[in-house]
């Protein structure tokens, strides 16, 4: 292991710290403040995988992950970016996408056969003949995709999520984002800083030249960070990366824990009055053959390699740059002990005039108008050639470093996905946000600022600009920052170079998908002339690397080829996450919400078996029985309890709640009498039944009514949204949670009530179709309702949930003697078919109406006026004869019951069965179903074709209905 | 996109607290005038404008109101009046 | 071995001042209309006008996945005769489509929600489609990811198992059919904006683009998304149609962890995995219209929520990319097809939701014939504008609707 520096200021390491982990199955050991990709590297490691296509080695790049070069498999979990995760101790780190080892894949051959493989190659092969393609295919499965994950994979760590919100939120935590954040706090406004990196400073940090009177960068970028730290409404979210900026302002992003966090990661979703995008730049990447040989960096990565991590990349670097960064890398690396033979600057003119100097002092040759046109070496940079811009002159030199580096690529992410509107500028060679969303400024590098006061001063005009927004801020004090700026530099000229002048059969414009120039060129032939299809067509920029590395290079270099004028130059789409998010992260706590029923607790300790049913889970069964025999055979002979507490259930009163009910029910309420209950039911604007239920008129305009489960959320809704243009008075509640249901059903219903009540509940004096308010023990509330869902002698009774246990606790006891059990949604279900009620969504669907489901005589025709929802499509539907209808039948020769959803068939399909049972009750197979109306009449056989019937289909007859007490007598007894 | 949708009675707020209820379409024609035509027109048939329209929201997990905003489908942006362009 | 690099759908053409046929909207429903027209009529006079390049709309953002296990008997020989046309265009075109046919499973949560799926597997078996009902532990042995566990929100009971089906490349079927209807003389007309359709006497007689007028007797939209807001626009014909957006995202590449196309109803989900390797993931719509095609922030949490339940291994893979795309959606989830109904010479094929991918190369054929012998094909009858004031919405969803399909 290398030695590492301990004195520099801009350290971000330990030294005295060692973390052990493994990689490749041996131990090594890192130093407290290394990535997982420095370690490796403080290690002697150059090569960290091999590249998806081709299996070229790949070695660290950029050190902020904007390509696959590092991505490594990390304790079970795939296409980990190792240059931007910390370095943990006993992590086990593993090579991607290799067979062997990254230093030596056996098929780094493949490399050689990109003769073979133009871009599209795919699509002009494989298929002739066709039986070739499952076989190439399941290759080509093989061969793609980089991590590996197993399917029991299991993610350690905790989630967490928290959506705050802000006056200003900060993009950024570097100069410009330091300065605009001070700027909009000292107005007093709540501010949020999100910075990607562990600590702030952006590219101040890591730099130790002069910002102004011998200050230097990194002291400037400290003394900033503290004052932020300092303001008490700034809140700062270090390591967090933008990962979304929608419009209206809502910020997504996710933070990466510390150790003295409760997460391991957490989703961060923020929603501002205004925001300040400085999100700065990184490089843009030099083309040139071999452009990605280990070895090949950028100047940044071999900056902060020594500077933040304490080592230096190399023995020998060469240079090969566009920008006064580059020089300052140089003037940097060589004063730490590097050898730096030569620095080839594509500008001819134009460099700071200190850093020249301070490079010329060096003894460094510079050659003004040169490039790096190729870098020698197998598996690492050996050699570099570098020619003058024009191709005329070479020359050679040795080194293990080759520092390369056109020019800046603008961070405008966060803007472009919130539909900023970028133009291509010729001044800086970037692509400039033009047309900024509402409330969403720029500022700082990535507006082509380089000179460090016009950064800041563009930081301090956009915090003031957010600070206007949000009313805190005036004109005049808009217009002194903008005429600060005036006075300090402007942006930057920017480095025009494409590619170095080569063929560019390896110079690689995207390092993810292996594409190179020659692709590009290949593609723009073949038709696909705008960068968005040469994305598609050659795959570049459609890597996990997001188009970091060809974003830029990609549109230039398309314009260029087609020689398109500066107007025509337009970027590719950005699209979020704009860094890579874990599945994991965006879940954050994942919560699952269901309601429970005020019976929840006890019908569990009662072996309830549970569903979720819509937003409630509920009691299906009662035993491992799914038939329900038991319980369908309890409630037929004794009595059973079912808890029917999901019921919508509604109060509507005021002058118009008549009217209302008369718009939505089908039938007519002007003729419901006090103490009775009415059964009807709303449709939808088809004629769709939507909802049944029962109606119960209190008082004059005063009604309490019931919905069925599903609709219980959207009955409001409904009753406003068809009254909206009447301006009616009414007042609608929903008392859904506030009352609990018990349905008691059976012959000894009546015993059991009789014990817990003091009214009279005989069949005189408490009929069918009837409704009760009593109390109970003079204490429980009872709203009571005679009806016969189940075909039995019924009572419904509705209370406030808080008394729900106490009554359910009484019927309980009172019922001991009469056999009272539970009974389920599936007995139920049973119970109700056999009387061929129906179950809306279950006997009917969206092609059939009222009529169609046999419920027409709920439609009160004479009920008119009222412009009731669902009664012009009945009324306009009624006389097509070929629409499906509700049948009953039962099975042939005492056959068995078909199964739901069996279809009806002859020689095409005439309709299916929606419920069908081997009855108990009946002692033999009864069902219901949708067939088209010629076969609807009674005695029409049935043929019925069931999945996986093989063709054998069995038979039915089409019989009068209910199945069950065709009189009704029981229910009314 | 993060839709906001300003009720008339809670103010602007997040746009899943709402649920859309359709185009304006005028209120609802008396039964016994209609056909199968007006019936489908007024009750199905959208003119799906790629631009600003006038459109009905109904505030869920809020204060229950029904009401009309002008909206830009082709930003999702809230509009002042049918008017208003960028 | 490999063809030249020469342009593939043909080098770019004058837009003439008239044509037999003008297909507005560059997308697959024209595309492959173009192809049949050229093919098996011989009308090779044909403009197709896309506004921006060919495949921009639904064509290029869908994921692809197709398959034949609707729930009518409407709708299953449609999509079982595109789901048949996969491996002969690939021969036909010369073009690799890549069809995957790795088999859908679509997860059911419940026992109604079984019953629910058996009717639709009668139905496809009926019509002679591979379609079976397995249980949980069948579908995990398919997809070894899956949780069948009872703590998730919505517990896995079984699934409904479609082995024909699976995934096709998007990309390569605009483009090889771009580049077998240009080969026989149709024209592809990019960055073209159709502005109009002028009418004379109740029938057609022109398209009005910003390149120039194109006098033509027959005209057809299908431009996906655009189709019901261009069909109003030019000629005032009001459609069922709620325009949403629906998006859709993928993961960083894996080695292969998903062997089948997986869906859920119950957590709008769906997922498949790429021959690049990348799971492609999406399903939910924003519920109201819009034509942005913009992503929220809403929905890639959702699907992550989704996704960490019933395939909690990718848990451990990050979302890479996310992007949106239109559903032009109808009350009952079929799409509209009809033509020399409202005006003679016209023709549409849209509605589609997000069903136009997997019915694209049976439905140009039909809608070729359509148009070549202004005569509607048996199978496409029943999808004709005029069911809706018939009041025989089609059944494909079984789900009672509220107020509009947004709903």
């Amino acid at each position: 292991m290398m030695n590492r520096f301990n004195h520099l200021p801009t350290l971000k390491i330990d030294t005295s710290d060692k973390i052990p982990f493994t990689y490749k199955g041996k131990t090594y050991y890192g130093t407290k403040g290394d990535t997982i990709a420095t370690a490796l590297y403080a290690n002697g490691v150059r090569i960290y995988a091999r590249s998806l296509k081709y299996h070229r080695p790949r070695g660290l790049y950029s050190m902020d992950g904007e390509c696959s070069n590092t991505m490594m498999e990390v304790n079970g979990i795939p296409n980990v970016r190792t240059e931007t995760t910390f370095l943990k101790p006993g992590i086990v780190v593993k090579e991607q996408n290799v067979k062997g080892s990254a230093e030596n894949d056996f098929l780094g051959f493949i490399d050689k056969m990109d003769w073979a493989m133009p871009a599209g190659f795919y699509y002009d092969t494989m298929h002739k003949p066709a039986k070739i393609w499952p076989v190439a295919m399941k290759q080509i499965r093989k061969a793609a995709g980089i991590g590996k994950l197993s399917p029991d994979h299991h993610m350690p760590g905790k989630y967490d999520e928290i959506f705050p919100t802000c006056d200003v939120c900060v993009i950024g935590g570097g100069p410009a984002g330091m300065t605009a954040a001070l700027a909009a706090a000292q107005k007093g406004l709540r501010v949020i800083l999100m910075e990607a990196r562990p600590w702030l400073g952006g590219h101040f940090e890591y730099r130790t030249s002069e910002y102004i009177n011998r200050q230097t960068h990194h002291e400037r970028a400290v003394q900033l960070a503290k004052e932020v730290e300092k303001t008490d409404n700034i809140r700062v979210f270090t390591h967090t990366a933008n990962v979304g900026a929608y419009n209206n302002n809502l910020i997504t992003g996710f933070q990466v824990g510390k150790e003295s966090d409760v997460f391991t990661e957490r989703y961060i979703e923020i929603r501002a009055n205004s925001v300040v995008v400085a999100t700065g730049c990184i490089e843009r990447p030099l083309l040139f053959e071999n452009n990605e040989r280990p070895g090949v960096m950028q100047a940044g990565c071999a900056l902060r390699l020594a500077n933040t991590y304490g080592m230096l990349p190399g023995k020998t670097a060469v240079f090969s740059i566009g920008h006064d960064l580059g020089l300052e890398t140089a003037v940097s690396l060589h004063d730490l002990g590097m050898s730096v033979p030569v620095i080839a600057d594509i500008r001819e003119d134009g460099q700071d005039p200190a850093l020249l100097k301070a490079v010329l002092d060096r003894k460094i040759t510079i050659l003004k108008g040169w490039v790096a046109t190729e870098a020698h070496g197998g598996k690492q940079v050996k050699k570099v050639t570098v020619k003058s811009v024009d191709a005329t002159v070479s020359k050679t030199y040795d080194c293990d470093v080759l520092v390369a580096s056109a020019g800046f690529t603008p961070l405008t992410g966060p803007l472009v996905v919130n539909q900023a509107k970028l133009t291509y500028d010729n001044h800086t060679n970037f692509f400039l946000p033009t047309d900024l969303p509402k409330k969403m400024h720029a500022a700082g590098s990535l507006l082509g600022f380089e000179n460090a006061q016009s950064i800041e001063a563009s930081g301090l005009l956009a915090g003031l600009k957010a600070a206007f927004d949000c009313e805190n801020c005036s004109i005049a004090e808009l217009g002194e920052a903008k005429k600060a700026m005036e006075d300090l530099p402007g942006p930057a000229r920017g480095t025009k170079l494409v590619t170095a002048p080569v063929k560019g059969r390896k110079t690689f414009i995207c390092f993810d998908e292996d594409t190179s120039i020659k692709n590009i060129k290949q593609s723009i032939d073949k038709g696909f002339d705008v960068p968005e299809l040469i994305k598609r067509f050659s795959g570049a920029g459609l890597g996990p690397g997001q188009g970091g590395i060809p974003g830029h290079n990609l549109p230039l270099f398309t314009a260029k080829y087609q020689a398109l004028p500066d107007i025509k130059i337009r970027p590719t789409t950005v699209r979020p996450p704009l860094v890579p998010t874990f599945i994991a992260t965006y879940a954050g706590t994942n919560h699952t919400m269901f309601k429970r029923t005020p019976m929840d607790e006890m019908q569990r300790k009662d072996g309830g078996i549970f569903r979720n049913i819509g937003v409630w889970q509920r009691a299906r069964y009662f035993s491992k029985d799914f038939t329900c025999k038991k319980e369908i055979e309890n409630v037929r002979n004794n009595v059973g309890m079912l808890d029917g507490s999901t019921l919508g259930k509604f109060r509507i009163h005021g002058p118009d709640a008549l009217n209302s009910l008369q718009r939505v029910y089908v039938s007519d309420l002007s003729k419901i009498k006090e103490g009775r209950v009415k059964y009807t039911a709303m449709c939808n604007d088809d004629g769709c039944v939507i909802d049944d239920g029962v109606v119960v008129k209190l008082g004059e305009n005063d009604y309490y009514f019931s919905t069925s489960t599903g609709r219980a959320g959207q009955t409001i809704e409904w009753i406003r949204y068809h009254t909206r243009y009447d301006n009616w008075d009414f007042a609608l509640v929903n008392l859904t949670d506030a009352m609990g249901v018990i349905n008691l059903s059976g012959p000894n219903a009546r015993k059991v009530l009789e014990k817990v009540v003091d009214i009279d509940v005989s069949n005189e004096g408490f009929g069918f179709s009837e409704y009760k308010e009593f109390t109970i023990a003079d204490t429980i509330p009872v709203k009571a309702m005679r009806l016969g869902f189940v075909g039995e002698l019924s009572y419904e009774l509705h209370v406030p949930a808080s008394y729900m246990k106490s009554l359910w606790l009484m019927l309980k006891e009172a019922g001991k003697e009469f056999k009272i059990q539970n009974f389920g949604v599936e007995a139920q279900n049973v119970l109700r078919m056999e009387k061929c009620h129906v179950i809306l969504g279950q006997e009917s669907e969206q092609r059939t109406n009222l009529l169609d489901i046999g419920m027409g005589f709920l439609w009160s025709r004479k009920k008119t006026g009222y412009k009731t929802v669902g009664v012009a499509a009945l009324a306009q539907a009624e006389k097509d004869n070929t629409r499906l209808k509700l049948v009953g039948f039962k099975m042939e020769n005492n056959g068995r019951a078909p199964k739901d959803g069996a279809l009806i068939v002859d020689d095409r399909v005439r309709g299916h069965v929606c419920t069908a049972r081997n009855s108990f009750s009946l002692n033999e197979a009864v069902g219901m179903a949708l067939v088209e109306a010629d076969m609807s009449k009674i005695g029409t056989r049935l043929a019925f074709y069931e999945d996986e019937c093989n063709g054998e289909l069995i038979y039915g007859t089409v019989v009068e209905t209910p199945f069950y007490d065709p009189e009704g007598k029981r229910m009314k007894m | 996109m993060a839709l906001t949708i300003t009720c008339p009675i809670c103010g602007k707020r997040n746009g899943y607290e709402f649920r859309y209820g359709g185009e304006e379409k005028g209120p609802r024609p008396d039964e016994k005038d209609l056909t199968p035509e007006s019936w489908c027109d007024y009750v199905h048939m959208n003119k799906c404008v790629a631009g600003v329209q006038q459109e009905w929201w109904f505030h869920r997990d809020g204060c229950g109101s029904w009401f009309t905003i002008f909206r830009d489908t082709t930003t999702n942006l809230e509009k002042e009046t049918p008017e208003a362009k960028e | 071995m490999f063809s030249k690099s020469k342009p593939m759908w043909g080098k770019k053409t004058k837009l003439k001042s008239s044509y037999d046929v003008v297909l507005i909207g560059g997308g697959l429903h024209s595309l492959a209309t173009a192809y049949y027209l050229a093919k098996e009529h011989g009308i090779t006079d044909v403009a197709i006008i896309e506004k921006n390049y060919i495949g921009y709309g639904g064509a290029g953002r869908n994921t692809a996945i197709v398959r034949a296990n609707q729930r009518t008997q409407y709708n299953v020989p449609l999509y079982k005769e595109a789901l048949d046309l996969w491996p002969v265009l690939t021969k036909e075109l010369d073009y690799n489509l890549m069809f995957n046919n790795c088999g859908n499973l679509n997860l059911m949560h419940s026992e109604a929600a079984m019953n629910a799926a058996r009717m639709t597997i009668a139905t496809a078996q009926f019509h002679g489609v591979e379609s079976h009902l397995i249980d949980a532990k069948e579908a995990k042995e398919l997809v070894p990811a899956l949780n069948i566990s009872e703590d998730i929100t919505f517990p896995i009971h079984g699934a409904m198992f479609h082995p024909p089906g699976g995934v096709v490349r998007h990309d390569a079927v605009v483009w090889g059919l771009a580049k077998g209807a240009a080969k026989m003389g149709v024209e592809i007309h990019q960055q073209t904006e159709a502005t109009g359709i002028n009418t004379k006497n109740g029938k057609v007689t022109a398209v009005v683009t910003d390149k120039g007028v194109i006098n033509t007797k027959q005209v057809l939209i299908s431009a996906g998304g655009y189709s019901a807001a261009l069909i109003h626009g030019f000629l005032g014909i009001k459609l069922p149609i709620s325009v949403l957006t629906i998006q859709a995202m993928v993961t960083q590449p894996l080695k292969p962890i998903l062997d089948h196309v997986v869906s859920s109803g119950a957590y709008h989900c769906y997922a498949n995995q790429t021959l690049k390797g990348e799971i492609a993931t999406g399903a939910h719509m924003d519920p109201w219209p819009n034509y942005t095609t913009l992503n929220t922030a809403h929905y890639i949490k959702h699907q992550a929520e989704a996704l960490s339940e019933f395939l909690p291994a990718l848990r451990g893979v990050r979302f890479m990319r996310i992007w949106g795309g239109l559903a032009d959606m109808t009350p009952d989830m079929a799409p509209i097809m009809d033509g020399n109904e409202q005006v003679e010479g016209f023709f549409m094929d849209c509605g589609w939701g997000y069903f136009g991918f997997k019915s694209c190369s049976a439905v140009g054929r039909h809608m070729a014939s359509f148009m070549a012998t202004n005569t509607c094909p048996d199978i496409l009858k029943p999808f004709a504008l005029k069911r809706y004031q018939e009041h025989k919405l089609m059944g494909e969803t079984a789900a009672l609707m509220s107020y509009t399909p947004d709903n």
